[in-house]
């Protein structure tokens, strides 16, 4: 059956791959503090946990993240939802916000470090701004695509159904919003990771830019592991609420 | 010796996991001859794609040979062309592209095989579409296109495989009029498949009835019917009277390939007439 | 996540599309105006620092010193050629192996864990290492650049070939067509709306790959001088770089919408 079949030639490729992997660096065919193996992996994050430097700074990063994505998400939904509806404003934002949107935000780290300092403020500020316009632009066309009928609806009646419209609304274009926060969370965290390394002084950026000057490999993978789990165990909360808000949907209908 | 010969023809689909097969044709013989225009007519899944993708070499049989003037079929070619029911056209191409594929793939000069498709092209009546896209045009001049596709590279045999069953049921008699036009000009070959039965009897010289799964022949009919046979045909008592035959010998293979499980209620729900 | 579906699974991401109309544009373009004009008024009439939040005319300013002493030119360049060759090396492998994995079963399987980790991972954390391995320098900065834009690409392409309707690679193999005619004259057509737009994705990374590895292990480049500025709090001159980013990404972006649209004009 074409599921286990799946399963068995990755399994066994992703097997194939660590055995090799642990044999070319436990023997150093090519330097382990190149590439580091398997055992010293794993090695390694036990020492760092038990010390608890990895804890400490998992939590400032954890921290800065989310003080920076929760209120992305909120304002992120809220303009999307106005550009959506105000059509002037849309038309005069819009090739700004598409500037924005298209740019490297990673290169605004810089300028964010001298304008805030070096602290935690700079970091929410690089992890809002990652995260705000994928979400406000996919909320905006998310809104725009399935409102058209009732945006009619609430020109013709005016503000105060602007309420009953927006419940209405969102629950509708939930799939583009969940695709902009999707969208938002892997910036985000690219953003946030460069910011601390860039910073260098607390996180998990840190302890990877610290651990890059000192070419040691294992410390690295470690913390790429960290990092990679995190951003699965956050894609995996938001399939989770997604598919909760499905049910809403369809009571809806 | 018979233009197209399908020996003892059998394929089975190895099921890996339940250690068995799963039979798609069963031992078929059939014999067509150069010219001869026959029509395979059975329920769905039946096998009657099947044998037509063992006759296009696109698949192997498990047992017996199909063969093209006593030699085996080992690969496709375009000596065996195929026409599909969903007309797969190339959409980025042109109606004059799409036909000059097969002669393309047989690293024709450009100018020789855009002399053909247009002669091709021509024939099926769609001179002043050269230039339009398959998204321009209906499903009947779709279809059109992959027919004049087929003939461009001057098949033995022409395969087709349901080539009207996307079209509504009025255009479909008329391309059914049309390609007998086209037929009677150089007499190909054609297998031609379908589940229709007035279609099947209307085209053919002789209609080749299968069962449902595994697909066997039943029965082969000779059509003896007048050429040219106009739309009106299908009214004629002798058309009727090969139609009522088929029905009666499908109408069980039908029925027994729907799986439909009797209800509880014991009371038949059409009163036998 | 549903185990072993990996990297089929993974949708690929689309860019929102505008309308734009002329009228659409010219509102656009006041909207740009304002900004700057409401920028300039507020640092000249003193309701914000200009010296730590800069204004345009400071920005312009600081430009034409950095194009007057050949370094803006010179950053310019390397950073340019940073993003063409380390696109174009993720271009030819992500579609090669776009294709393999597309039309290989076994290959697919194989490759699909890696892939689908590479996808889902913030791969700035596997910068370090290629620094680690490469050191400083113009091969990092294309190596990161490749790492970050071969992935989109070849999911990407890989979707687009799945995607291909098989009556299509049935036509040109019933014709006599070879496997390298069923790729050229089938897959390769058919999955191009997909192959571009990975293309547009990896395109904006590849540009995110070339801002980190010349803020991060490099000592030439647009990104470089802006960490340079920054450190010595010259902040009208670390406008110039960024701002010069931002509108890379806008042209790179618009160029690559219209080669989708002109390479699919048969469309319409």
């Amino acid at each position: 059956m074409t599921l286990s079949r799946r399963l068995v030639v990755g399994a066994a490729s992703v097997v194939a791959f660590l055995i090799l992997w642990q044999f070319v660096g436990q023997r150093e065919i090519v330097r382990s503090d190149l590439i580091s193996y398997p055992t010293e992996v794993l090695g390694t994050f036990i020492h760092l946990t038990a010390t608890g430097e990895l804890g400490s700074n998992a939590a400032v990063t954890l921290q800065e993240f989310v003080e920076g994505f929760v209120p992305s998400i909120v304002f992120g939904i809220i303009f999307g939802v106005v550009l959506a509806l105000v059509k002037p404003l849309r038309e005069l934002l819009d090739p700004l916000l598409t500037a924005i949107y298209t740019a490297p935000t990673i290169a605004f780290i810089p300028i964010f470090v001298v304008w805030f300092g070096v602290g935690t403020f700079s970091k929410v500020v690089i992890v809002f701004i990652s995260a705000i316009f994928p979400i406000m632009i996919n909320t905006r066309v998310g809104v725009s695509e399935i409102a058209e009928p009732w945006l009619r609806a609430v020109r013709s009646f005016g503000a105060g159904q602007l309420q009953v419209v927006t419940k209405a609304i969102l629950p509708g274009s939930m799939p583009a919003i969940m695709a902009g926060i999707r969208l938002g969370l892997g910036r985000a965290i690219v953003g946030l990771i460069a910011a601390e390394m860039y910073v260098s002084i607390t996180g998990i950026g840190r302890m990877i830019q610290v651990y890059s000057s000192a070419a040691r490999a294992s410390e690295i993978i470690v913390l790429v592991v960290v990092i990679a789990v995190f951003g699965y165990v956050c894609v995996a909360l938001l399939r989770s609420v997604e598919n909760r808000m499905g049910t809403w949907r369809s009571d809806l209908e | 010796m018979a233009h197209l010969e399908i020996d003892h023809v059998s394929l089975a689909y190895p099921n890996a996991r339940e250690k068995t097969s799963f039979l798609a044709l069963d031992a078929i013989d059939l014999g067509v001859e150069r010219g001869e225009f026959v029509t395979i007519v059975g329920p769905s899944g039946c096998g009657k794609s099947s044998l037509l993708m063992l006759i296009a070499a696109l698949q192997q049989p498990t047992g017996g040979s199909v063969r093209l003037n006593g030699k085996p079929v080992a690969k496709p070619g375009p000596d065996r062309a195929l026409v599909f029911q969903d007309f797969a056209l190339l959409p980025w191409r042109t109606v004059l592209q799409n036909v000059e594929l097969g002669l393309e793939l047989r690293h024709m000069a450009p100018d020789e095989r855009r002399a053909i498709a247009r002669k091709y092209i021509a024939m099926v009546g769609l001179r002043d579409f050269e230039r339009h896209f398959p998204h321009q045009l209906s499903g009947g001049m779709r279809q059109r296109v992959g027919i004049a596709r087929a003939l461009s590279v001057g098949p033995e045999v022409l395969l087709m495989d349901e080539p009207f069953g996307a079209l509504d049921a009025q255009i479909r008699q008329v391309m059914a009029v049309e390609l007998l036009k086209i037929w009677e000009r150089d007499r190909k070959t054609i297998v031609f498949i379908t589940h229709d039965i007035d279609e099947a009897v209307f085209l053919a010289d002789r209609v080749i009835v299968m069962s449902a799964s595994p697909g066997r022949v039943l029965e082969i009919i000779p059509v003896d019917l007048p050429r040219p046979r106009p739309l009106t045909l299908r009214n004629h008592p002798g058309f009727v009277a090969y139609r009522e035959r088929i029905w009666n010998l499908l109408e069980d293979e039908v029925r027994s390939s729907l799986n439909w499980q009797a209800s509880d209620d014991a009371a038949p729900m059409v009163p036998a007439l | 996540m549903a185990v072993g579906s990996g990297v089929a699974q993974l949708q690929p991401v689309a860019l929102p599309k505008f309308r734009s109309s002329s009228e659409a544009t010219m509102l656009g373009i006041l909207g740009i105006v304002l900004f700057l004009g409401l920028w300039e008024v507020a640092a000249q009439v003193g309701w914000l620092n200009p010296v730590i939040l800069s204004s345009p005319s400071r920005i312009a300013v600081a430009f034409i010193g950095q194009w007057q002493s050949g370094q803006f030119i010179g950053d310019l360049g390397v950073s340019v050629a940073e993003l063409v060759i380390g696109f174009a090396l993720s271009a030819v492998i992500g579609v090669a192996v776009g294709i393999a994995m597309g039309l290989n079963r076994i290959t697919e399987y194989a490759l699909d864990p890696f892939v689908w980790f590479l996808y889902s991972t913030p791969l700035v954390a596997l910068y370090p290492l290629i620094v680690v391995w490469l050191g400083f320098g113009f091969a990092t900065v294309i190596a990161i650049t490749f790492m970050l834009t071969v992935i989109p690409i070849a999911v990407n392409t890989f979707s687009g070939v799945k995607s291909v309707d098989p009556s299509l690679i049935c036509a040109v193999r019933v014709f006599g067509g070879s496997n390298t005619d069923v790729i050229l004259k089938a897959v390769l057509p058919a999955s191009l709306p997909l192959v571009l737009a990975g293309f547009r994705i990896g395109l904006s990374r590849a540009l995110i790959g070339v801002v980190l590895g010349e803020m991060f292990s490099s000592n030439a480049g647009l990104g470089f001088r802006m960490t340079v500025y920054a450190a010595h709090l010259k902040t009208a001159d670390v406008f110039v770089p960024l701002v010069t980013f931002v509108i890379i990404g806008i042209i790179t972006t618009q160029l690559a919408i219209m080669l989708e649209g002109r390479l699919q004009s048969w469309k319409t």
